[in-house]
């Protein structure tokens, strides 16, 4: 029990934790890594890879990025307040990385929808291609985020957005009727 | 879960393997670079190698000597496939929520796989989507559709088989119902023709006419009430049969099988499939072979009595058909709306009642009153709507219906008036056409009530054709415990895609107290949980006094181990019986000397009703540290020879703490003990501390040398102090 305890680092560790400190393209460097992923220098420390997560994943995609370490428990490097104050390059990279985090497929059009035993069988096109999911009617697979946005949970935890219900046509949404 | 799916020609000329290349898994994936859907694209893992097929185009192939550390990143409604190739993190596919978890285990193929072991990985989850129809499987091994039918029939004459007398006796009272229910036009034809038309049979026919239909009539009604009755008897014992036969089989199941699946859905299955099945036997089966035999009879005495009606009224059927269906189609969709939003109403409701306290404090009743009243119209608009279609449509299907009788009249008549058919034979067939169109709704209804009870039964025989998991090995070891616990390679995780514990090591020698310290969620209780036998260890070993923990007997096992967990579980029930519950047969005065030593018996004193007080859901409330000791006292009664204290004392006072401690160093003496504590004063007397982080131990070794290496350990003690100080 030599040592002694140190108040300030642990201060210190504390206000790291609460701080909210933002990235702009002046004081972080993106670059791409070999594998695929993405590498950040800022305040003179470098991380081989970053994590990089959408605070308001479905109100605001392009606004309050948070960039992680990648550990287990993983901490706040800082925020990105919005998209448009990083490079084109940089946006680039790190919409990539948002891609490779986040599917959410959002349904442009519903072809059929066919339910038969407890289990609803959709045939849509979404912003990334033509597909079938299943969804359980009896469970919470529709959720409504607001009164026009509706989120889908398919039995493999698939995700599906519609971001706005009114959009679609009267013939897609009475399809849709069921589930709302 | 399938890990090795048929590759299509395309993909699979990709493929050349070496001398001795096997190949191991080949799975789908389906996100392309792009972020779009990809079809026909498949990740395949020999031997030798890794091959990444592209829409039947070979992509990438790596060599597995290159790679390290496989691992299936789980994102959000995606995945990613990450190792390390040449020394360089890099991700190999995408793959959408579909294949998550069946990456996990080809993950872990691959890394048994570079480690030069040849084990193949084989997952026991069951696939949610039927590979061949393309249908949801109601959580089973096997989809209901494409268990041939026969296979549903044998299972539902398996489960039936030991009702046989009472199914016979039901099916001679439907088949009753159904005879008499047809005998009673024809009478009724007999007194028209012959009586009234014709006038020669004169009263005393006539009456013998009415006492055979009035007969006929009650008898009908007698035989129903019976039919009825039996039918619910039956469905009635077969739930309970059943329901009995489940629950022992879900308390034989292992732990893991109880988690896989969500909570309630193991409740369902034995309150609600049952039920399924007893709802079936009451209103569907109770008719089925009735309405069938009615059904046909029906129509062959149509076709007898005239062709030319027959198939006038026969034109209306698939009519009739369709507007029936489209009909329950629409009340269907029509009142799962009203549910719906009664339900959001409710919830609403449940929301606002439950958090009052901060409505309230942040005055926002104004804006709650709003929210709900807008739900309330809502639902109030839609009642209307739907009360009104339903009094206006109803009677309109209806008359659609028995459309088919007027033109049955109007044929049937001019029959009648040209003298081809009499009256009497007239009434009798409207009379059967009629019957015919009663019934057709019921019909209609068949194969949805069949498909349900089809769903119920596989659930029901999912659970009943599983393994059991604490499934004694032949031969197992009668083990008198010593305490000795080794850890080897030891892997586990309650999802497949998320170990908790990787490749641990550890060996404990016999009477050790070990104290587990870690932050939260690292795996401090899943490695008590894999000591008490509640789970198995994915890989690896779990060794007791030298032996596989599977091989050795496992109520013997579990009768040497005490317990006191972090959420203190009560039985409702008596103090005594809940002290009780590890040794049913302890005499009074050894509870109450346990119950001393776990500082429990001055409380239970000022309770009202002493040890008989009545305590759990209902019962006399205690506080949790109240129930600490109970819990403690049971384990005590049990004199195990492990111990295990997962935040026993948490929630206790200091003082009651010291008191316990003191009452726990008398009982771990000699005994291995396991304990967690977040309060690491309390684990001081430990002989050896572990700490647990990123899925393995970090840290091992006595206080001193923990806080001499500065580690983890050291910076929770540093941590603990400057929050008391």
């Amino acid at each position: 029990m030599a040592e002694e305890f140190k108040i300030e680092q642990m201060e210190k560790e504390v206000e790291e934790m609460t701080a909210l400190r933002y990235l702009t393209k002046e004081n972080a460097v993106f670059q791409r890594t070999e594998g695929g992923f993405v590498s950040l220098e800022y305040d003179g420390k470098k991380w081989d890879r970053v994590q990089v997560i959408r605070l308001f994943p479905f109100t605001e995609p392009d606004q309050f990025i948070s960039i992680r370490t990648v550990e287990e428990r993983s901490k706040e490097i800082g925020v990105i307040a919005d998209m448009k104050q990083v490079s084109k390059d940089t946006r680039k990279m790190l919409e990539q990385q948002l891609n490779l985090h986040y599917f959410t497929p959002v349904i442009q059009k519903i072809m059929d929808i066919k339910d038969e035993y407890g289990y609803a069988y959709f045939h849509v096109m979404t912003d990334r291609g033509e597909c079938r999911f299943t969804i359980n009617m009896g469970g919470n697979a529709v959720v409504r985020l607001t009164d026009s946005r509706l989120l889908i949970t398919d039995l493999d935890e698939n995700r599906f957005e519609i971001p706005d219900v009114f959009r679609l046509t009267q013939k897609e949404q009475r399809k849709l009727d069921l589930f709302l | 879960m399938i890990l090795q799916f048929d590759l299509p020609e395309s993909a699979a000329s990709c493929i050349q393997l070496e001398q001795g290349e096997r190949i191991y898994y080949t799975v789908p994936f389906d996100v392309a670079e792009n972020s779009k859907w990809l079809p026909d694209s498949y990740l395949a893992v020999s031997t030798k190698h890794l091959w990444v097929i592209q829409k039947g185009e070979l992509r990438e192939k790596l060599r597995l000597s290159e790679c390290r550390n496989a691992r299936a990143e789980a994102n959000i409604g995606c995945g990613l496939l990450v190792l390390e190739h040449n020394g360089v993190q890099r991700y190999i596919v995408q793959y959408s929520a579909k294949h998550l978890s069946r990456y996990a285990y080809v993950a872990r193929g691959i890394n048994i796989l570079i480690s030069g072991r040849e084990e193949e990985v084989i997952s026991n989850e069951y696939e949610k989507i039927c590979p061949d129809c393309g249908r949801a499987i109601p959580g089973t091994r096997y989809c209901p559709h494409c268990s041939k039918e026969g296979g549903f029939w044998r299972s539902f004459l398996k489960m039936s088989a030991p009702y046989k007398k009472n199914f016979v006796g039901i099916i001679i009272l439907m088949i009753l119902a159904a005879v008499v229910t047809l005998l009673n036009p024809e009478v009724q034809k007999h007194l028209v023709d012959d009586v009234l038309t014709n006038g020669s049979g004169g009263m005393g026919v006539a009456f013998t006419c009415l006492g055979i239909m009035f007969f006929l009539s009650v008898g009908i009604v007698v035989i129903n009430i019976l039919k009825s009755y039996y039918c619910t008897v039956l469905g009635a014992k077969i739930a309970k049969d059943l329901r009995e036969k489940l629950f022992a089989k879900i308390q034989i199941l292992s732990l893991s099988f109880i988690n896989d699946r969500r909570p309630g859905e193991l409740m369902n299955r034995i309150v609600f499939d049952t039920g399924k099945i007893r709802d079936f036997m009451e209103r569907t089966f109770c008719n089925m072979f009735t309405v069938c035999f009615i059904f046909a009879c029906d129509i062959i005495f149509m076709l007898a009595l005239s062709v030319k009606l027959s198939l006038l009224s026969f034109i209306f059927i698939p009519f009739a058909v369709v507007i029936t269906y489209l009909f329950r189609k629409n009340i269907h969709r029509r009142f799962h709306l009203q549910w719906k939003k009664s339900d959001d109403v409710n919830s609403n409701l449940q929301d606002v009642i439950s958090g009052m306290r901060v409505v309230k404090s942040y005055g926002k009743e104004e804006a709650e009153k709003v929210k709900f009243n807008h739900l309330a119209e809502e639902f109030c608009h839609v009642q209307t709507r739907n009360e009104v279609f339903w009094a206006v449509f109803n009677p309109g299907v209806s008359f659609l219906m028995g459309a088919g009788v007027f033109l049955v009249v109007y044929f049937g008549g001019v029959d009648v008036l040209r003298g081809e058919m009499t009256t009497g034979e007239l009434l009798q067939f409207i009379t059967y056409t009629q019957l015919l169109y009663q019934y057709l709704n019921w019909m209609t209804s068949m194969p949805r009530d069949l498909m349900n009870l089809i769903s119920s039964i596989e659930r029901i025989n999912d659970v009943m054709a599983q393994e059991p998991f604490i499934e004694d090995v032949e031969d197992p070891v009668e083990l008198e415990v010593k305490g000795e616990i080794e850890f080897r390679h030891a892997t586990f995780g309650y999802k497949s895609y998320q170990p908790v514990l990787e490749d641990l090591n550890l060996k404990i020698h016999k009477g050790e107290m070990i104290g587990i310290v870690g932050a939260s969620g690292t795996g401090k209780s899943t490695l008590i949980n894999l000591i008490m036998r509640l789970y198995e260890v994915d890989d690896g070993n779990l060794l007791v006094d030298g032996h596989d923990i599977k091989e050795i007997k496992s109520d013997r096992f579990h009768s040497q181990i005490g317990v006191v967990l972090q959420e203190t579980f009560l039985f409702s029930g008596t103090i005594l019986n809940n002290i009780r519950f590890s040794r049913p047969d302890a005499s009074y005065e050894e509870v109450v000397r346990a119950a001393k030593l776990a500082n429990a018996h001055d409380f239970i004193c000022k309770t009202p009703d002493g040890y008989n007080t009545y305590v759990g859901e209902k019962g006399y409330s205690l506080s949790g540290g109240e129930r600490q000791r109970i819990a403690i006292a049971r384990a005590i009664l049990n004199e195990p020879r492990l111990l295990i204290l997962d935040e026993a004392t948490a929630s206790l006072d200091t003082e009651s703490e010291f008191m316990i401690q003191k009452a726990l160093e008398r009982l771990t003496e000699g005994r291995t003990t396991f304990a967690i504590a977040h309060r690491l004063s309390t684990l001081q007397n430990a002989d050896r501390l572990i700490v647990i982080d990123g899925h393995q131990v970090a840290e091992v070794g006595s206080h001193e040398e923990l806080i001499k290496k500065g580690g983890i350990y050291y910076r929770l003690v540093k941590a603990q102090l400057e929050m008391q100080g």
